[in-house]
C-alpha cells in the first residue's frame, strides 16, 4: 500500500472502521514508514483533543425559544410558503387558464412584432442629401451659375455637379 | 416525527430537548460564536418542523439533524467570514485552579484559531469527526458527500492542523 492511500485511510484505521485485510495492509506499511506513523499519531491525538474539549452548554431556554418560534410558525405560515410562487401557481391553475395565458402571450408577441415592423427605420437618406441628389442646383444654391457663359469654368463646374441628377431623372 | 407531522408541538419539544446538544455542539464548534450557533440550531429545528410531513426515516434521526445543521453552517460560512478570535467568548471550564483554567483557555483559543484557518468543508469534517466523534461514514452522510471525499478533507485538514496545534498534540 502506498503512502498516499494510507494517509487517506488513517482516520478510519485509528478508529477501527476498516475491514481486517485493509488493517493488516496498513499495519505492514506503518512498520516501514515513519511519515505515515506520524500521521496516524496525529489523527489519534486530534481525536483525543476533540474528546477532551469541554462541550459548551446549550444556552439557557434554548428549547423554550425554539418551541415559541414553532408555535408562531404554525399559527401563521412562513413568508417563504405564503409568498407568490410562479411555478406553484402554474401547477395549480386549471387547463383553460393555461390556454388563456398562452393566447395572451402569443397575441402580445404578435402585436409587438407588428408594431416593431411598422416603425422600423428605413434606409431613407436625410432630406438635404436627397435634395442634393435630386437637384444640386437647388440644394447648394448654385443657380447664380446658370448665367455663366458657355465654355467658362463656372459652366463646366455646373455641368459636372448637375449631370448625375440629370441622368437620374 | 409522525406526531410532529400531525402538528403535535409537545412531541416537537421532546425532539428539541433530546437533540439540542448535538445541533448546538456542531454549530458552535464550527462557527465559534454562541449567538450565531444558537440561530443555526434554532433554524435547524424549525426546518425539521416544516419538513416533518415529508420526513422518511431512511437514516438515524441524528444523521438527519446533523445533515441539516451541517448544511446551514456551510451556507452561513459561504455568506460570512469568521469572526475575529478576540471577539469570541471563551468557554468557561470548571477547573478549580486558575493556572489550569488559563491552560484550557489557551488550548481552546489555539484550536479555534487553527479551525478558522481551514476551508469550511475541511472545518466541518474535523468538527464532525474529531469533536463530534462521528465515524467517516456518518460524516459523509451528514455532509452529503462520499466517504472518499471525507477522507481527502480530513487528510488535508490534518496537514494544516499539525503544525498549528503542535504544542497541544504532544503526547
Amino acid at each position: 500500500m502506498r503512502c498516499e492511500k494510507v494517509r487517506l485511510k488513517i482516520d478510519a484505521y485509528v478508529s477501527g472502521e476498516l475491514p481486517p485485510r485493509v488493517i493488516v495492509a496498513i499495519e505492514q506499511h506503518l512498520k516501514a514508514c515513519d511519515g505515515c506513523r506520524q500521521a496516524a499519531a496525529v489523527a489519534r491525538r486530534l481525536i483525543a483533543l476533540g474528546q477532551a474539549l469541554p462541550t459548551p452548554p446549550v444556552p439557557d431556554g434554548f428549547a423554550q425559544r425554539v418551541q415559541a418560534m414553532a408555535r408562531q410558525r404554525i399559527a401563521r405560515p412562513t413568508p417563504a410558503a405564503s409568498s407568490w410562487n410562479l411555478a406553484a401557481w402554474w401547477r395549480l391553475v386549471p387547463a383553460p387558464m393555461h390556454a388563456a395565458a398562452a393566447a395572451v402571450l402569443v397575441i402580445g408577441l404578435a402585436v409587438g412584432l407588428v408594431m416593431g415592423w411598422t416603425t422600423l427605420p428605413t434606409n431613407q437618406v436625410p432630406p438635404a442629401q436627397a435634395t442634393a441628389q435630386a437637384n444640386p442646383l437647388d440644394a447648394y444654391n448654385l443657380d447664380y451659375l446658370g448665367d455663366a457663359p458657355s465654355g467658362s469654368l463656372a459652366d463646366g463646374y455646373l455641368a459636372l455637379v448637375s449631370s448625375p441628377a440629370q441622368e437620374g431623372k | 416525527m409522525r406526531e410532529v407531522a400531525e402538528g403535535d408541538l409537545d412531541a416537537f419539544g421532546q425532539i428539541v430537548l433530546r437533540h439540542q446538544k448535538l445541533a448546538w455542539g456542531i454549530a458552535y464548534r464550527f462557527l465559534g460564536d454562541q449567538h450565531e450557533a444558537e440561530d443555526i440550531a434554532q433554524e435547524a429545528f424549525l426546518r425539521i418542523l416544516d419538513a416533518a410531513p415529508r420526513y422518511k426515516p431512511t437514516a438515524a434521526f441524528t444523521t438527519y439533524l446533523s445533515r441539516i445543521v451541517t448544511r446551514l453552517c456551510l451556507d452561513h460560512a459561504q455568506k460570512n467570514r469568521p469572526l475575529p478570535i478576540d471577539s469570541r467568548p471563551v468557554v468557561q471550564d470548571m477547573n478549580p485552579s486558575a493556572a489550569e483554567r488559563m491552560a484550557v483557555q489557551d488550548r481552546d483559543r489555539a484550536i479555534r484559531t487553527a479551525l478558522d484557518r481551514l476551508p469550511p468543508a475541511q472545518r466541518m469534517a474535523v468538527v464532525l469527526r474529531y469533536f463530534g466523534g462521528l465515524d467517516c461514514r456518518s460524516v459523509a452522510l451528514a455532509m452529503d458527500t462520499t466517504v472518499k471525499s471525507v477522507e481527502r478533507l480530513l487528510a488535508r485538514a490534518r496537514d494544516t492542523l499539525e503544525p498549528l496545534l503542535a504544542d497541544h498534540l504532544k503526547e
